[in-house]
């Protein structure tokens, strides 16, 4: 299951789901202001609590909305 | 493979206040619009936490406000594309071209409304910390900085209201500005009355240091001549903005600062291209002049593809 580590008002995250929306792909909303779990596996996964981070493995993941990169981390074809 | 083409009465580029009240109108008028974002939709204004000045709705959220202007577009039957980057544009020809990575619109009528985008901190080891103490997004990166010192760079609204946010999750807030401070007084008031904000004026960044991320920026007071080091965990950098025309460079007239030439009625010097909202030459660039201008724009462009069809 692909996770998006996410807060309520940041713009690029809303971006980065209404793209994995638009690919069909089902994704797990963390938000990292209302659930501490989900606040401290972002900073462990990442080393920071930026948002969006994106992964589908808990290990690789892609920062900040990047199409490209994110095509790639999910093998998304163009 | 060859791209696919489709025919569009009008094409917006740009997706804040103005390129979707352009949509809106021109949608209503029954024509096909299509609006191509390549960055956020609801542009400046998807930042914004507290919009205080948008008449009918204090205190409205950014990304509320813009979102339901979308659907209202959306309504009128326009197309919202944010994952389609322009790729190409010709504007002098009829019907006009807009080729994406993914197909090639023509378009009756184009109108641009690409607004502005937040200047760069113009520091050469800047590029170095972005990410890792140099933001340019108070509301994705701010909570990185729970309880740490923080400045934001800058003197307008935008800047001022960026420090009142983060001044509420930082221990430690500095506003960094090179001269006065240019924002409204009402934002000002409210800033200075968070006891964890101190104000440095006459002040501006010469170099940012730190290992891996940033931990110190060089401050040089303009009036003192003095030079001091401040330990800090970021800076948001506020500095103002730079109108974003350069797909257009060379097609469209833009004045000296890069701005797209054009009145009231948001006429280029291209018939049938319009320009609205912060893109275009103007005095008062504000949330509700977009909205003029959306308004202004759309509606010539559909006068013109009437006079067009005839």
């Amino acid at each position: 299951m692909v996770k998006v580590y996410s807060m309520t008002s940041c713009p690029w995250c809303v971006k980065a789901k209404k793209y994995l929306e638009s690919k069909g792909i089902e994704y797990q909303n963390l938000n990292i202001e209302e659930d501490e779990a989900a606040r401290v596996a972002c900073q462990q996964l990442s080393g920071d609590l930026m948002v969006p981070v994106i992964t589908a493995n808990d290990k690789d993941y892609v920062l900040g909305f990047d199409k490209a990169k994110i095509d790639t981390l999910l093998g998304i074809a163009g | 493979m060859a791209k696919e083409h489709r025919k569009m009465d009008v094409v917006v580029i740009g997706a804040g206040m103005a390129g979707l009240t352009a949509a809106l109108y021109a949608g209503r008028s029954g024509r096909s619009v299509l609006v191509l974002e390549s960055e956020l939709v609801g542009g400046q204004i998807a930042n914004a936490a507290d919009i205080e000045n948008y008449p009918g709705l204090p205190g409205v959220d950014g990304g509320k406000l813009i979102s339901a202007v979308q659907t209202q577009a959306e309504n009128f039957g326009a197309v919202v594309d944010e994952f389609d980057p322009i790729v190409r544009v010709v504007l002098s020809a009829q019907p006009k071209i807009v080729e994406t990575e993914g197909a090639v619109y023509e378009a009756g009528s184009v109108i641009l409304a690409t607004g502005m985008t937040r200047r760069k901190l113009p520091l050469k080891e800047a590029g170095r910390y972005e990410g890792r103490g140099v933001h340019y997004c108070e509301l994705c990166d701010g909570q990185a900085y729970a309880g740490k010192t923080v400045a934001v760079i800058g003197g307008g609204n935008a800047a001022v209201d960026a420090a009142e946010y983060l001044s509420k999750l930082a221990s430690k807030l500095y506003l960094i500005q090179r001269s006065e401070l240019r924002a409204d007084a009402a934002a000002v008031k409210r800033l200075r009355e968070h006891e964890n904000v101190e104000i440095l004026l006459h002040t501006e960044p010469r170099a940012l240091s730190g290992d891996k991320r940033l931990t110190t920026a060089t401050l040089f007071d303009r009036k003192t001549e003095a030079t001091r080091e401040l330990p800090i965990d970021a800076v948001f950098v506020n500095i103002g903005v730079e109108p974003n025309t350069a797909l257009f460079a060379g097609q469209v007239e833009l004045d000296a600062a890069g701005n797209i030439v054009a009145g009231e009625d948001c006429r280029t010097n291209l018939a049938g291209v319009f320009a609205a909202g912060d893109v275009r030459t103007k005095e008062v660039r504000q949330l509700t002049t977009a909205a003029a201008d959306g308004t202004a724009a759309a509606l010539g462009a559909v006068k013109y593809l009437r006079s067009q069809s005839k």
